[in-house]
């Protein structure tokens, strides 16, 4: 009643131990990829961390890190198990261990599985993380004065250059804050002072973007002030310019590039926990053929290998039994410690 | 018929030599494979600056040399090393006896030359960058105005990437730019009294100002960048010159240029004398190699002591039997000829 019984003679068990071996060494490798794709992963959100208020979530690229270091580990002992189980007395020193340590490899695929799935969903908080990150960036972006905050506008420029986008949503979030810093506002002209007087903060707010808001594609040099003015610039219609600045906002354009690099991440991952579900059961199989050698004295012989020995619902109720015993024996232990106690106090 | 600097090699050196070629060869492939990467880096970044260099401008043989230079002595290390790995097991070498001739003759005519050619380029041509980036950018400069003219149209827009991606502004300055009409005529006014005023004030009617455009800016300025107006001092507020002028990028785009392409050029140069240098040891090496399991006849595992040099008899010798070679092949009666053994490797070409 064994699950997903196979035959073994010598030859077959030869060619799994050494089949296994070999993709042993190549999950070592892909462990390090996943390693070094959490590394990678880690250090583009710290460069970017100024504009995500530095309060982004590192819960994926560090347990991407940690798998990585861990699957080279398990996967370098698996392979050396592998080596020695063709020779039957260094096997035998592995042979108490092989149990638990498959057991081991069982949770470490879960584990393994459950940071895939995150690796796709990471999406949803960086999200809002980006929106309010990206509003208290373009809020600074003038105080280039205030220490802690004086790099705030280089960071932001150069964000709108190399990801060609503007602004949060649109080039239209730079007309409803102040990003002029007062230290270069002439005060007694009259246009300035018209513009603080005419909203309730007392902050001048123009029509005009940053120059990084530029596209180099536009046929004409930049126009940069005065944007929903069509009389103040000739031939330009503000409904109808699409090349003058970047269309796209960096809130979506930091998504999409961050998205993208953790789907692929994700699905290197996932390829990587399918060749480690592929390398547990094989090694399964390679366990109880083994253990199955009916004469230990004559290497030679078929067995049989197995996934569990009996059905899943038996198996169940064995491990069932298993526990409550555990838990009977742990009371037995105490009642016997108790009686024996009893005794010498009285 | 001396041979030409002999070296005697029992059976214990003789494996040394092998072994030692062995990692030799594994470093030329390495050394090789470098150049190559290099070559290949090169080549892609003049893809990229390409209108920014004269056509005239022959700089862009060097990366094609080069490449094809470090692929021949990575051919060349890995063919070394599998040929000295098998000079050390008797059953293996037979077939490989075949293959190190016209490797020796390969790797040296056709390795050698390229690599002698890609040094002296590299030597060379970094000098004819300076007039190649000189008109390319001006050309650039000048066409930057014309984007709806087919053939130019593209020029705005490489400038403007060139100016953002490398921190530049300009040929040697800002300034070059007051001297050229950067604003295309189809977005002038010609009833604005000022335009009128700036085409009219010069000989060539353009319309000059002294602005410069927007990929100039430098973004580490505190301030919002100023564009316009920039030789008027009391235009712009509060602008105080005493404090570093970080409105604009300060340096030019030839100088970067020219900077950056001749530390790669160098760099280049480096790896390219590093593989040159491998290249002659390991041939060396491979030719004495051969020479003394040729000793050998071939076979091996003998324990004798055998001669490697590097040609059988001196060039005189060599001339004469080549041209004895040459007579006999002439001779009407094949058969009358006598038998004349020509040496394994005489005819060799000189290095």
């Amino acid at each position: 009643m064994a699950l997903l019984k196979v035959k073994f003679d010598q030859k077959k068990r030869v060619k799994l131990a050494q089949g296994l071996w070999l993709m042993n060494w190549l999950s070592v490798l892909a462990g390090i990829i996943i390693f070094s794709l959490g590394l990678f992963l880690k250090i583009e959100l710290r460069k970017r961390s100024d504009v995500m208020n530095n309060s982004e979530s590192h819960f994926v690229p560090n347990s991407l890190i940690g798998m990585g270091v861990l699957s080279c580990v398990f996967n370098s002992l698996a392979g050396k198990i592998c080596y020695d189980a063709l020779d039957p007395t260094k096997y035998a020193k592995w042979k108490p261990w092989l149990k638990p340590y498959l057991a081991v490899c069982v949770l470490f695929n879960i584990a393994l599985l459950l940071v895939t799935l995150c690796c796709f969903l990471m999406r949803g908080s960086l999200e809002s993380t980006l929106a309010h990150g990206l509003k208290n960036g373009m809020k600074y972006y003038r105080d280039t004065d205030t220490p802690g905050r004086c790099f705030m506008k280089k960071t932001i420029d150069m964000l709108q250059i190399e990801f060609k986008c503007c602004g949060n949503n649109g080039f239209r979030d730079w007309f409803e804050i102040q990003w002029i810093s007062n230290r270069y506002l002439d005060f007694s002209s009259k246009e300035v002072k018209d513009r603080i007087k005419s909203n309730v903060d007392g902050r001048y707010l123009v029509d005009g973007v940053p120059f990084s808001c530029c596209n180099p594609s536009s046929p004409r040099p930049c126009i940069q002030y005065q944007l929903t003015n069509n009389s103040a610039h000739y031939s330009y219609d503000h409904q109808t310019e699409e090349l003058n600045l970047w269309v796209n906002g960096c809130r979506a354009a930091l998504l999409s590039y961050y998205s993208g690099l953790m789907n692929s991440t994700g699905a290197v991952t996932l390829l990587a926990w399918l060749f480690e579900v592929t390398i547990t059961i094989g090694l399964r199989y390679l366990h109880t053929a083994l253990e199955g050698v009916s004469n230990p004295e004559d290497p030679e012989s078929e067995s049989e290998g197995w996934l569990l020995e009996k059905s899943i619902s038996e198996t169940w109720k064995a491990f069932l039994e298993s526990l409550k015993k555990l838990g009977k024996s742990n009371q037995v232990e105490a009642e016997g410690a108790d009686a024996g106690q009893a005794p010498e106090a009285g | 018929m001396a041979p030409v600097l002999p070296l005697v090699l029992p059976l214990q050196p003789r494996i040394r030599l092998a072994q030692g070629l062995w990692l030799l060869s594994w470093l030329l492939a390495l050394a090789g494979g470098l150049a190559l990467l290099c070559s290949g880096h090169l080549l892609a970044q003049l893809w990229q600056l390409g209108t920014f260099l004269a056509p005239s401008c022959p700089f862009a043989a060097l990366p094609q040399v080069a490449l094809a230079a470090g692929g021949v002595a990575l051919g060349t290390g890995l063919v070394g090393a599998g040929a000295s790995r098998a000079s050390l097991d008797a059953a293996q070498y037979p077939p490989w006896r075949k293959v190190l001739g016209p490797l020796l003759v390969v790797g040296t005519a056709g390795g050698g030359g390229l690599l002698v050619l890609a040094l002296v380029l590299a030597l060379a041509l970094p000098g004819s960058l300076d007039t190649g980036l000189e008109e390319g950018l001006g050309t650039a400069l000048a066409h930057y105005k014309d984007t709806e003219v087919p053939g130019h149209c593209h020029a705005k827009r490489l400038l403007d990437e060139l100016q953002l991606r490398h921190h530049c502004c300009g040929r040697h300055g800002y300034k070059d730019w007051f001297g050229i009409q950067w604003v295309s005529s189809r977005y002038l006014d010609p009833n604005d009294q000022d335009v009128l005023d700036r085409l009219q004030s010069n000989v060539e009617g353009l319309y000059l100002i002294d602005g410069v455009p927007f990929s100039c800016c430098n973004p580490h300025s505190p301030r919002p960048c100023l564009q316009s107006r920039l030789s008027e001092p009391h235009a712009h507020p509060l602008f105080d010159p005493r404090q570093p002028n970080l409105n604009l990028w300060a340096h030019g785009c030839h100088g970067v240029l020219l900077g950056h392409l001749q530390g790669l050029a160098g760099t280049l140069g480096g790896a390219l004398a590093v593989t040159f240098l491998l290249q002659i040891l390991a041939l060396l090496g491979l030719r004495y190699l051969q020479t003394a399991l040729e000793g050998l006849g071939g076979v091996i595992d003998r324990e004798g002591e055998t001669q490697g040099y590097l040609f059988p008899s001196g060039l005189k010798d060599m001339l004469k039997t080549a041209w004895r070679q040459g007579g006999v092949a002439h001779r009407p009666a094949p058969e009358e000829a006598p038998p004349e053994e020509a040496p394994p490797k005489g005819g060799l070409p000189e290095a």
